[in-house]
């Protein structure tokens, strides 16, 4: 792990742990609906300070917690038109099977790549730490997977060129 | 696997059936090839006479190019009226078939590369053109050479797909190929620019006798007021040149080489599309791989009741 990823993912650690502190809230302006507060935007003194986390320009967490539901949208680096590719390729394999995911959601928020919601509903049925722990080990695993693949391409594009030029030698 | 074949497997499995001496049956059989080639193995007239007819997008500019020479030079005896709807037909006689197997397996070989050889025209001719320009530049220094000799013979198109095509130009100390290439996606379009990326590198790198390999999105200066070339600027359009020297144009590697120039496009979008296939398949195993430790969450489901071999039930604990 790298010398700055190890801060990094230590701070969105500790800042989700401290935002995953949620309550069951019903919604103050429709009667008898019980929605994510951060979604809805309906009661503004409901929602707390959003907090961005930056490891650098291109890499950031965005975490708005609410009283009920806590919004967690991610940004993949992505150094060039490949990785570019790659990211927005897996990205939307995962959205695409949000269903099983729970916590996923089904589009990012705008500026980042992928977004998930966690509800009172889900820190009700599953252990909050290691919910925790699914996120950091998702932004870790990511990464290692778009570079993987990156020189994946990269390797069997070498050796197809130079298998296709070799009978011309 | 990693190269593709030059001849047509499908024609070569049927006809070698057929040629093996088993007894004879009707066919009548469409076969598909790259570039929206077809060809038509049948029986019109009796069991023993196989048709092999082949339908080709580009023909008559192959004609132009002098590809009925080459097709007369390699099936001549065979050579019928082409049949309706087909370009080129060739008939053979099972009664008819060479004694010894080495030759059978020969004509057979020869016929499952109908495809390749109707190609080939075009890239013989400008072998031609230029064995015969590098006489006449022999002639002169490299300055005063005359207009026609420096600049070298007319460029060859061939539309050999609906959107896509080879130029062939033979010049006294080269012959260029370019293959315009088009990406229906954005996806391709990157793929394709680290595989080209590559195909230029190699020559640096390891393999310093391969043809020339370059690539722009704009059409290159060979190209400049031929037909049917549009700049787009939206780099849709690819342009890899291949530039054969002299030592690819000795008449001794002429067909292998020919032969090996003409499933670049084939080639290269196919291993497109497998590493696409192979990343895919990889995306897949990783979300399972995400789905499991996101399961790890749910805690176990609370301990069931346990029971006494006698029936009672108790509570642990607590």
């Amino acid at each position: 792990m790298s010398q700055s990823l190890r801060p990094y993912l230590q701070a969105v650690r500790s800042s989700l742990t401290a935002a995953l502190c949620l309550s069951n809230f019903a919604s103050q302006t429709a009667e008898r609906h019980n929605v994510p507060e951060v979604e809805a935007r309906t009661s503004p003194e409901v929602l707390l300070t959003p907090l961005t986390i930056a490891r650098n320009e291109n890499e950031r967490v965005l975490i708005e917690p609410s009283i009920n539901s806590i919004r967690i949208s991610i940004k993949i680096k992505q150094a060039d038109e490949i990785e570019h590719i790659l990211v927005h390729k897996f990205t939307r394999f995962l959205t695409q099977r949000a269903e099983s995911f729970f916590i996923l959601r089904r589009k990012p928020i705008k500026g980042y790549d992928i977004s998930f919601l966690i509800t009172n509903f889900h820190t009700e049925e599953m252990l909050k730490h290691k919910l925790v722990d699914f996120i950091i080990q998702f932004m870790e695993e990511v990464d290692k997977e778009i570079s993987e693949m990156k020189l994946f391409l990269n390797a069997r594009a070498r050796f197809v060129a130079e298998s296709f030029l070799t009978p011309f030698d | 696997m990693l190269l593709l074949d030059y001849q047509n497997v499908l024609i070569q499995s049927v006809l070698t059936e057929r040629f093996s001496g088993a007894p004879p049956v009707s066919i009548d059989q469409t076969v598909s090839d790259f570039d929206g080639v077809t060809f038509h193995i049948s029986t019109p007239e009796a069991k023993t006479r196989i048709m092999v007819s082949l339908q080709i997008r580009c023909f008559q500019e192959l004609l132009r190019y002098g590809a009925e020479d080459v097709l007369n030079r390699e099936y001549g005896p065979y050579v019928v009226a082409p049949e309706p709807g087909y370009d080129f037909s060739i008939v053979v006689d099972l009664e008819n078939l060479p004694a010894d197997k080495e030759a059978r397996d020969e004509l057979v070989k020869k016929i499952s590369l109908l495809k390749r050889n109707a190609m080939a025209g075009p890239f013989e001719q400008a072998y031609q053109e230029h064995y015969h320009l590098k006489a006449e530049a022999a002639k002169f220094t490299s300055e005063e050479a005359p207009q026609g000799v420096r600049e070298g013979g007319a460029v060859k198109a061939i539309h050999y797909r609906e959107e896509e095509a080879i130029y062939v130009k033979a010049s006294h100390d080269r012959v260029t190929v370019i293959f315009s290439t088009i990406f229906r996606e954005e996806t391709d379009r990157v793929f394709g620019k680290v595989f080209i990326q590559e195909f230029v590198d190699a020559r640096r790198r390891a393999i310093q006798n391969a043809p020339q390999v370059l690539f722009r999105n704009d059409p290159p200066l060979e190209l400049q007021g031929v037909p049917g070339v549009k700049n787009t600027g939206t780099g849709e359009i690819g342009y890899v040149t291949f530039v054969l020297f002299p030592r690819h144009l000795t008449p001794q590697r002429m067909p292998d080489v020919i032969s090996h120039i003409q499933t670049f496009r084939d080639y290269f979008h196919y291993h497109i599309k497998a590493s696409k296939a192979y990343i895919h398949s990889r995306m897949r195993r990783r979300t399972a791989d995400f789905l499991q430790v996101l399961r790890r969450a749910r805690p176990d489901n609370e301990e069931k009741e346990r029971k006494t071999a006698s029936g009672r039930t108790f509570k642990v604990g607590s």
